[in-house]
This record gives structure tokens, C-alpha cells and sequence, in this order.
């Protein structure tokens, strides 16, 4: 089965580490398949203004580059270790409320999509670039102050939008997803190297964009794992 | 009168900083003439993720070398490197083949991990690497030209390298300062045989003489007790001037203290009262003593100040001697030297260790039985259990 994680920041947003680095660490793991989703923070909050300020975020500016770069990488760890990388990016729409505030990964994104846009408009552009709609973190987190619960207390009018949830995050586990029988996926979420031991999810299907894709979609071969060192 | 007798006690701890900064630069020139080139077996014990793993043990595959093969050995399929070494086998399959055993009953993890590839290698020659090393192509031709019909144990120094967190900086400090620079003073000023577990070639004939991993089995420190038997047997051990790389890239704090506690304890079981001269080898920890038990006068702040200085320049030479530049991360040796420092105490209170997941109590010559915690409060426990539902 593949080992993958969909959900992985760097310097481009509020991650620690440079792009080159992330992808040699899932490399030298011996992972198979990993996304690159930074973030892309709404600018109409205070939150987001703060992340527009310093940088933890991407933007509609820098975003072809960071496309580019991620294509670059990617060439390099299917040659190196034959290590599939997607481009994506984590919608933030982060506000002050938890239940106003959701994050959304967008993963083999195309084109810029805004964080401030409607979720309706999120959503079909995702659809429209054929990228993969993942809630994560719907429900509440240990630890923090701030969760991201929207997508979850409106799961009936946005569910129909989204390919999987996350059933884990990094070390927190979300067994409302698996009560729903929803689509799910694990991740680390990860913004720093000890990150990479966490929640992980495997697919037994074959090692390219589309059947990582449709494997995910259809969820069957889905399987989570708590990866340790 | 304190003050002089710490000022002579460090003036003494930085001349023999010096000398072992002499002795690696001796052992540096070292030149051996390549002979023949046997084949080789080399063994790679796994467990669990290193930095740069994959690195590491392709590294290994692109020896310039005419035949050799690669044994990657694990002790469990549900290891994470087995998928790492599943991708190095596929790559280089003609060349390196994956032994997975558990069933030797050796407590040293490592030697147990071994045992089953040992039997299964090829060659009359033999060499053992961590799987947290990396090497360039023309190591195995300039490690096995150092091998000679008198020597018994070929191994290699070793170089941190890569550190990008705090932790694996000090660990990369600490390798490429007191680590490098004590095992050349021993093995050039005081005749004794040092034996690297990172990198051991050796003769299976020699091997076996000495009892093969049955002898090492049950001990800590299987590299040096190796290496000790070698010797008594007559057989030569050679420190190689060819420098491996440990690749130590985000390691942590943690980590970096674990290792350095385990290593601490494992020199006082074989060291004994000796090891009570190893300070000496730490001039910061020494000029540390003066302002504490002078108080902060201006002659103490001065020495302190001045011995780190020197410290600082003297690593700072190790580095550009090994081709390691230290850069900003030569702030951090203070810091190091003190932690260090503190950590030698820690043998004299404890003879716990924890190695990868498993925890042991060592005794003298390292060897090890099975930590099994507050076993006998446990077990009155459950006799008072028994009792009461009885």
C-alpha cells in the first residue's frame, strides 16, 4: 500500500521548513505519495490580515512560482524516490469563531482560488479544476483554542462538495467522520520535521495524480496509520 | 589558592585539547597502500527511520569497488526502514538483499538484528555499518587498504554532519570535537585500541576466533568489546584516517542527551576510575569552576572568557581540518561543552539505559540484562491482589 499525507506546509506559508527539505524528509522516510498545501488565508479578518502581514500565506502573486516550484520538486522525488508530490493548498477562512471558521484542502490545484470567495465558490472551482476537496481538522482538536468546525455544523449543505474528511490530524482523531460513514483520510498537518510521526493514510491503488485521486474519492483501500520512527 | 589550582587544571585540560587535536591531525595524514580488494559483505542493521536514511544506503550501492554485496538486516517487516529498504533493493537488485530475523535471543539489538545476515553473507570479509552513515564511492577500496595480514579490525572515524535543529547541531559539536579528537589521542598517544561500531571491516576467520556475535551478545558496547578481543587475541586494530559521515539532521534535544548519557555510561563501565580523568578533555567545564568558586571578579570572567575563546578556535581549526566548517553552530560549543559537561555525572547516579526503544541496566564491561522497572513493587502488588480476591 502507498504511504501518503496530503496535508503539509513549508516556508511558503506557516511551515518551518523550505520546500526542498520537506520533500527530501518524506523522501529519505521512504513515503509515497504527498501533497504540498500551504496556506491560502481569507484577508477579510483580522487573522488574515495578520497573515498577509507576515507572510503565512499564498498568494494569488506568488502563487504561479509556487506551482512551479512545486513541479520542480516533484520531478526530482519521482526521480530520486519515486515519490509522487501533488500540488495543493489549504484554503483558511479563519475568523475569531470557530464555527465560522473552516479550512479546506485543495489538492492538485490548477489555478489561484481565493480564500474570501463564497464556500459555493470555492468548492465548484475546485470541481471545475477536477482538484480533490478534503475537510480537515472538522471537529474539534485537542489543545486548541481556535478549531475549525463550519464545514462540520453545515455538513448537510457542503457535503456534497467534499471527497473526504479527515478522520485524523496530526495525533487527534475525529470518530465523528467515521460514525457518518464519511470519506476519510489522515494527515500530519505538517509544519515541522518532528511532525512527520503522526496519523498517516495508505491507498492500494497505483502511484499517479488520477488514481490517488479516485482511490481517495471512491474510498476503498483506505486505510489510516499512526506512523512512529 | 582555589583559583590557581582551576587555572592549572584548565591550562592542563587545554594542553591536551592540544594534543588531541595533534593526534587527529596525525591521523589525519595517515596513508595506507591499497593492496588487494577481496569482495565484501556489508551488513546494514535497521531499525527504525535515521536522518537521510535513504542516502545513507545508497550510498553503500555506488562503492567504487569490484565485488561486494549489501545486506540489509531488520529485525520486524512492520519497521518503517523496510519500506526504505524495499526501494534501495528494487534500485539495486542485484546487489543488495534484505534479511528480516527475529529470532536470535541476543539482548543487544543490534547484534540480534545481525546475526541471521552474518549467516546468510557471502564473503570472507565482512563489514558492519550503521545505518545512520553515509559514505563517498571510494570508502570500501580505502577502508580495505588499510587491512593487513597482522590486523584483525579495520574501522573508520566518524564526522557528524547536516545538524539543522538544536539538537543535531550539538550532537554534530560534540562528534566533531571530543568524540574525533579522543578516540585519535587513544589510539595515537595511548596505544589503545578503538573500535567504531559505525564501521568495522573485518575477517570472518578472525571473526569466529574470537567467538563471532556470540561473544557480543549480551553487552552494550559490542564495537569496543570487539575490538578489545581482537587485540587480546594478537590481531591488530586499525583506526582508518578515511572519515565516514554521520548524518545527524534533525535530531532533538532529547535525543541528543539520551545518546550522549548512554555513551557516558557505557566509557565509565569500561573505563572505570579512569573515567574520572575525562574532564580534562573539557576546558569550558573547568574554567566554569573559577567564577562560580571565585565569584565574579574580573581575573575569573577573564579566564572563563578566554578558555571558551580558545576552545571555540581550536574546534573551529578540528572543523576546517576535517572539512566540516562549523560556522555559526561554533557559538553553540559553550553551551555543549557545559551540557556535556553535566551529563558525565550522570553514569556515577545511574547505570540505566535507554537504546532505540529498549531499556537496560549495564554492568561492568556493558554487559546488559533487561530493565524491568519497579518489578517487585509489581509483583507484591499482585500477590496483595491475588490475596484479596482469593
Amino acid at each position: 500500500m502507498l504511504l501518503c499525507d496530503f496535508h503539509i506546509h513549508t516556508k511558503y506559508s506557516d511551515g518551518s521548513m523550505e520546500l526542498k527539505d520537506v520533500v527530501d524528509l518524506f523522501g529519505q522516510a521512504g513515503f509515497d505519495v504527498i501533497a504540498i498545501t500551504d496556506h491560502v488565508v481569507n484577508g477579510d479578518s483580522m487573522i488574515g490580515k495578520f497573515a498577509y502581514k507576515f507572510r503565512f500565506t499564498v498568494t494569488e502573486k506568488n502563487f504561479n512560482e509556487y506551482i512551479e516550484n512545486i513541479k520542480y520538486e516533484a520531478k526530482r522525488a519521482w526521480d530520486k524516490y519515486g515519490m509522487l508530490v501533488i500540488p495543493g493548498v489549504e484554503i483558511s477562512k479563519n475568523y475569531f469563531s470557530s464555527e465560522k471558521s473552516a479550512h479546506i484542502l485543495i489538492i492538485d490545484i490548477k489555478d489561484f482560488i481565493p480564500a474570501c470567495e463564497s464556500y459555493e465558490k470555492i468548492f465548484l472551482e475546485a470541481k471545475r479544476q477536477k482538484a480533490l476537496v478534503v475537510a480537515c481538522h472538522p471537529h474539534h482538536m485537542k489543545g486548541e483554542i481556535r478549531n475549525t468546525l463550519y464545514l462540520w455544523k453545515n455538513r448537510n449543505k457542503y457535503g456534497k462538495y467534499i471527497d473526504a474528511w479527515e478522520i485524523a490530524n496530526r495525533d487527534d482523531v475525529f470518530n465523528v467522520v467515521s460514525v457518518k460513514k464519511y470519506p476519510y483520510i489522515a494527515n500530519s498537518d505538517f509544519h515541522k520535521a518532528s511532525h512527520l510521526y503522526s496519523w498517516k493514510t495508505l491507498l492500494n491503488c497505483n502511484k499517479d495524480v488520477t488514481s490517488v485521486k479516485n482511490c481517495i474519492k471512491e474510498n476503498k483501500g483506505v486505510a489510516i496509520t499512526l506512523f512512529r520512527g | 589558592m582555589i583559583l590557581w589550582i582551576f587555572l592549572f587544571l584548565v591550562f592542563l585540560s587545554l594542553t591536551v585539547y592540544i594534543l588531541q587535536t595533534l593526534a587527529l591531525r596525525r591521523k589525519l595524514i595517515e596513508n595506507y597502500i591499497p593492496k588487494s580488494l577481496p569482495p565484501v559483505s556489508i551488513i546494514k542493521p535497521l531499525k527504525g527511520l535515521d536522518d537521510n536514511l535513504f542516502d545513507n544506503l545508497e550510498s553503500f550501492c555506488k562503492q567504487d569497488y569490484p565485488a561486494y554485496e549489501v545486506i540489509l538486516s531488520l529485525n520486524d517487516y512492520n519497521d518503517p526502514a523496510y519500506r526504505i529498504a524495499q526501494k534501495i533493493k528494487s534500485r539495486y537488485p542485484n546487489l543488495v538483499r534484505i534479511i528480516v530475523d527475529n529470532s536470535s535471543n541476543a539482548l543487544n539489538p543490534k547484534v540480534k538484528n545481525m546475526i541471521s545476515a552474518y549467516e546468510e553473507s557471502k564473503y570472507d570479509y565482512f563489514l558492519i555499518s550503521d545505518s545512520n552513515v553515509y559514505v563517498e564511492p571510494d570508502y570500501l577500496r580505502k577502508t580495505i587498504s588499510a587491512m593487513t595480514s597482522d590486523t584483525g579490525l579495520v574501522t573508520n572515524l566518524i564526522i557528524g554532519q547536516g545538524g539543522k535543529t538544536f539538537g543535531a547541531k550539538l550532537e554534530n559539536l560534540h562528534l566533531n570535537s571530543f568524540v574525533i579528537t579522543s578516540v585519535c589521542f587513544l589510539d595515537k598517544f595511548l596505544k589503545m585500541p578503538c573500535s567504531i561500531g559505525k564501521s568495522m571491516l573485518m575477517r570472518k576467520k578472525d571473526f569466529e576466533e574470537i567467538g563471532g556475535f556470540n561473544a557480543v551478545k549480551d553487552v552494550l558496547a559490542e564495537d569496543y568489546i570487539i575490538g578489545k578481543l581482537m587485540n587480546e587475541k594478537g590481531k591488530k586494530v586499525v583506526l582508518c584516517s578515511y572519515t565516514v559521515k554521520n548524518i545527524n539532521e534533525y535530531w532533538s534535544f532529547r535525543k541528543f542527551l539520551n545518546r550522549h548519557t548512554r555513551w557516558a555510561k557505557i566509557r565509565w563501565k569500561i573505563a572505570g576510575v579512569k573515567y574520572f580523568s575525562e574532564p580534562l578533555s573539557n576546558p569550558v567545564f573547568l574554567s566554569f569552576f573559577i567564577p562560580i568558586l571565585e565569584g565574579f571578579s574580573r581575573i575569573s570572567i577573564t579566564a572563563f572568557i578566554l578558555t571558551v575563546i580558545i576552545k571555540i578556535a581550536f574546534d573551529l581549526y578540528i572543523g576546517r581540518m576535517i572539512k566540516s566548517p562549523l560556522g555559526f553552530s561554533s557559538l553553540l560549543i559553550p553551551i555543549k561543552d557545559l551540557i556535556t559537561a553535566f551529563i558525565w555525572f550522570v553514569p556515577l547516579i545511574s547505570c540505566k539505559v535507554n537504546w532505540r526503544g529498549n531499556i537496560y541496566k549495564i554492568g561492568k564491561n556493558t554487559v546488559i540484562v533487561p530493565y524491568e522497572g519497579n518489578s517487585s513493587i509489581k509483583i507484591m502488588f499482585n500477590k496483595l491482589k491475588t490475596a484479596i480476591t482469593n
